[in-house]
């Protein structure tokens, strides 16, 4: 449940190209409007702003002309070693279920915002207004996802609703649910974004794309040494950027 | 994962929590938190049959085939559409409005009149009355403007202006007017089109190719296709211009250059491929030679441009020694550049031998025209509106009596726009058939809303920047939910009431004369099994099976072309370049760098309420937006990051508040665009100010085009 890591025999992983996002922020909106968060009017207080997915900007922090940037999208990491689950004194979070997506039960969070602090990634979001849409506009929210009052903590899902929709098409269809094809399950942002920048599948199934891609000597995971051991991997060739995916030191 | 209260409660019952003997204290605690956050006011999902509908992305200029997801026939999500070549899955955030769009707060939700300072509802009858006895009265000096770069609908609004005695039918300025009058003053036929798809080495002169460039969702996907994740790239790009922007971030190299030095940089390389021995057999070769060799060579650009004579030797090495190499050039914020760059750009395909090959530019000819009387594309996109209208200001061009803006909101989307107000001021009778409240929307006499993409017909043929020619089916997958009407059926309707002939009873039946046209087409096929890219590699085109076409297309695919309009005459138009391009002094003013993107929508869409969340708070805090400039320019311009400042340019003022960016060149100020607006909904009104506003526009040599592709600000 908590404190330890949990292997389970369907891994969901997103493997991000950082090499081909322009952080364009489509991934962003698709998230939003796939998950039901509400358009907020003074989204440019981030503090504030609900974004399960967050485009974030790198840069080299060089001078002009040897500076370089990149982008990183970052949807909840999946950790495989939650910090967040285990400071949850009401266990509205966990870490149970095959496919090592970290769950979070709304009506059972008490929005102590523990998780908030523990989570590394920033991932975590609090409700701290009332979900307002512009009048009819709610005719538009999508039946996968409920809405979240103000008070309680909310974050990337994986889309965990499309994985329902597809082990339901699966079983429909006569296949094996737990044995998913390759694209049979994708979440919004990876299906949406126009660079083809991110991938997404099961990393322990050999068939399946992101097996290989983690795999790459490019390939990192964000704060590796704090053991988080997460389900979100990064690609990228150049050493700055994964440099920057932990902290080193200065010497290191 | 996301669990809604039913099925937490399952899982309650289901016994799975806790490991306490009893769960009823656990229970209680439950009932309590979910009785505190049961909220009546909370919105509640909606409830039906899921089901796809596909339709086209006609709110995005990149002209995405969207799968749009719908509970109980309602339209909920807009996804990309996979089997469309404009989308292959992909969507931009401004495509991804169209749902939830229908319900902005912005939208005009029945006809309006003026009514002094404020307008009030009338009915469709009264509109049509209305405006069949201003235009009547008009007659001789009725002008049109019209954003829709790929519409039929300017079929009609053309051949309506036309029949009311047209004092000028245009185009809102983008890459597409620009890139129409340099391949008219190259004796070209056609709208070039680039095939990112098969091409492996791409310059990239200036455009934001994957931002606001063209089909940029299609581009960013030919370019991620040969680039697969961790791997090796079997493609490369290098972006040249003055910043890093969404584009350069990816590309393999970029090399800073002004956005007024394109043509120099463009010629700076003919230099190398001329003095590596290319040749042409297109008119005008031998006085291209002589200009370019008269004063482009490593030494005048290094001087005029600061690019190192080693980078330029390499960017033509490259090109040279390239399988498909493709050059493609642009505005860095999509709008506002010179005919003579992109002529410059163009000679190196032809010097490169790129013209009508896979991986290089093909001439795509127009798709025929249906209604009689209609401007072609290219006679359209001939206008020059910004030039147009200061001529109205200044008094020199008579001002038309009555004009009609269509998908187009001059009053915030041009340069110079107080000179803009002003000239628009001086137009009596304005009709904007706009959807959402936007600035030009406020200044006209009557508003007739039209219907949102979702809600009518419509069609995108051909944006600009495609490879191939390519038309798609907008339509109806809702009841209009506004007193709306699509435009193309009231501008039939008061052509009626007019007793102008234009031979179609409502717009449906337009298009769907259209689609019969295209069917008869050679060539045409529909996009399923094989993509035009692929033909274009050399795939035989699969047949077109009549009479299926509309099917096809109501289906969400795409009706495709591969190949060029004949050329007869397609030169190097090297008078232009010899009187527009010049290897002169670099600027010593502050020059703004403007950029775009799609996020913070268009001038026509305002900013879409669920994309300010994409918006990061080093462009915009609170109601304030950033400028970028690096470090060095900082320090020259005394400028501390975060410091509030005044930027003017044109006559107007505009606030900023300052972010340091090291990849802006020296002496730039890179500024968004897209924000600043004064109307629409308190989702655009106040948030920042509109850069674009500082531009001057200036006439182009050698073309009297309008330009403003290096504005200079002043900074206090
Ligand atoms: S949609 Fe794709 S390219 Fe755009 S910001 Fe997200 S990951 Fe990057
Ligand atoms: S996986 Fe789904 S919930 Fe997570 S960031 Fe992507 S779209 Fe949002």
């Amino acid at each position: 449940m908590s404190g330890h890591k949990m292997e389970f025999p369907i891994t969901w992983g997103m493997v991000i190209d950082i090499d081909k996002c322009t952080g364009c922020g489509a991934c962003m909106a698709s998230c939003q409007t796939e998950n039901n968060v509400e358009p907020q009017r003074e989204a440019s207080n981030k503090l504030r702003a609900t974004s399960w997915m967050l485009v974030y900007e790198l840069t080299n922090d060089k001078a002009f002309p040897n500076h370089d940037i990149a982008y990183l999208p970052r949807p909840c990491q999946q950790c495989g070693n939650p910090p967040c689950v285990s400071v949850c004194p009401v266990i509205a979070t966990d870490k149970n279920e095959n496919g090592g997506i970290v769950s979070q039960v709304y009506p059972r969070c008490i929005g102590c915002r523990y998780c908030v602090a523990a989570c590394p990634y920033h991932v975590r979001y609090f409700g701290w207004y009332d979900p307002i849409w512009p009048e009819g506009m709610e005719k538009t929210l999508s039946p996968m996802t409920s809405v979240r009052p103000r008070g309680v903590v909310e974050k990337c899902t994986f889309c965990h609703h499309r994985w329902t929709q597809a082990k339901d098409a699966a079983r429909v269809a006569g296949k094996d649910p737990d044995n998913l094809d390759d694209g049979a399950y994708v979440t919004s942002c990876v299906q949406n974004c126009p660079s083809g920048a991110l991938a997404f599948g099961d990393i322990k199934n050999p068939k399946h794309k992101v097996h290989e891609l983690v795999k790459s000597p490019y390939a990192f995971r964000l704060l590796e040494r704090l053991g988080t051991d997460t389900q979100v991997y990064y690609i990228s060739r150049r050493e700055w950027v994964r440099k920057l995916g932990d902290n080193y030191l200065k010497s290191e | 994962m996301g669990l809604d209260r039913r099925a937490f409660l399952g899982l309650v019952a289901g016994g799975t929590v806790g490991a306490m003997f009893t769960p009823i204290p656990w229970k209680l605690i439950d009932d309590a938190s979910i009785w505190t956050q049961n909220w009546p006011w909370i919105p509640r999902v909606p409830k039906g049959q899921v089901d796809y509908v596909a339709t086209t992305s006609k709110l995005c200029p990149a002209g995405e085939g969207l799968k749009i997801m719908r509970v109980a026939g309602n339209p909920i999500l807009a996804g990309g559409n996979p089997s469309h070549p404009l989308s292959c899955g992909g969507v931009s955030a401004l495509a991804r409005s169209e749902v939830y769009m229908l319900y902005s707060p912005a939208r005009i939700k029945s006809p309006m009149k003026r009514n002094g300072k404020t307008f009030a509802p009338i009915t469709w009858e009264q509109a049509l009355v209305e405006m069949a006895e201003k235009l009547g009265a008009a007659k001789g000096a009725v002008a049109s403007i019209s954003g829709d770069n790929t519409g039929t609908i300017n079929e009609v609004l053309t051949a309506l202006t036309a029949k009311l005695g047209s004092a000028g039918s245009f185009m809102m300025p983008s890459e597409a007017t620009t890139a129409a009058k340099a391949m008219k003053l190259m004796g070209a036929q056609g709208q070039a089109g680039y095939d990112f798809e098969n091409a492996d080495t791409v310059l990239v002169l200036g455009a934001d190719i994957f931002e606001t460039w063209g089909t940029s969702s299609r581009n960013r996907k030919a370019f991620g296709a040969n680039r697969p994740a961790g791997a090796k790239p079997a493609n490369s790009y290098v972006y040249v211009g003055p910043t890093r922007n969404n584009t350069a971030a990816v590309c393999d190299q970029w090399v800073p250059a002004a956005a007024a030095d394109l043509g120099v940089v463009a010629l700076g390389i003919a230099w190398h491929l001329l003095k590596a021995g290319a040749t042409s057999n297109a008119p005008g070769f031998d006085t291209f030679k002589a200009v370019v060799n008269g004063g482009f060579g490593p030494e005048d650009v290094k001087r005029a441009t600061g690019v190192a004579p080693e980078t330029l030797a390499a960017i033509a090495k490259a090109l040279a020694s390239a399988k498909a190499p493709l050059v493609v050039t642009g505005s860095p914020f999509g709008q506002g550049l010179g005919a003579a760059p992109v002529i410059a750009g163009m000679s190196l395909n032809m010097l490169l031998g790129r013209i009508n090959k896979p991986g290089g530019v093909y001439m795509l000819p127009e798709l025929p025209s249906v209604v009689p009387g209609a401007l072609t594309r290219a006679a359209m996109l001939d206008g020059d509106l910004p030039a147009f209208l200061k001529g109205v200001e200044s008094g020199k061009t008579p001002a038309p009596k009555a004009l009609l803006i269509y998908d187009a909101n001059p009053a915030y989307g041009l340069p110079e726009a107080a000179t803009m107000a002003k000239a628009l001021e001086k137009i009596p009778f304005k009709v904007s058939f706009s959807s959402f409240m936007d600035e030009t929307a406020a200044l006209c006499d009557l508003v007739l809303p039209n219907s949102l993409p979702l809600e009518r017909y419509d069609d995108v043929a051909t944006p600009y920047g495609s490879g191939f020619c390519v038309y798609s089916l907008v339509r109806p997958i809702q009841k209009p939910i506004c007193d709306t009407k699509t435009t193309g059926d009231v501008l039939l309707g008061l052509a009626r009431k007019l007793s102008i002939d234009l031979k179609f009873d409502n717009f449906q039946q337009v298009i769907k004369e259209k689609v019969a046209s295209l069917a008869k087409v050679s060539g045409g096929f529909v996009a399923k099994d094989v993509m035009p890219w692929q033909v274009a590699a050399g795939k035989p085109a699969p047949a077109l099976v009549g009479g299926d076409l509309w099917k096809a297309l109501e289906a969400g695919y795409a009706w495709t072309m591969v190949g060029q309009a004949a050329q007869t005459s397609m030169g190097f138009a090297a008078e232009v370049l010899a009187k527009a391009v010049k290897a002169g002094k670099p600027a010593t003013a502050t020059v703004l760098a403007p950029y775009a993107q799609l996020r913070t929508g268009t001038p026509v869409t305002g900013m879409p309420c669920q994309d300010l969340t994409t918006v990061p708070d080093t462009e915009l805090l609170g109601d304030t937006t950033f400028i970028r400039v690096n470090s060095e320019t900082a320090k020259a311009l005394g400028l501390k990051k975060g410091q509030m400042i005044k930027l003017s340019g044109a006559g107007v003022d505009c606030q900023a508040k300052v972010h340091i960016f090291e990849s802006v060149m020296p002496g730039m100020v890179s500024a968004p665009l897209g924000f600043g607006h004064t109307a629409f909904d308190y989702y655009s009104q106040g948030k920042g100010a509109n850069y674009l506003s500082l531009a001057a526009v200036v006439e182009e040599a050698g073309s009297g085009l309008s330009m403003w592709i290096a504005p200079e600000v002043k900074i206090a």
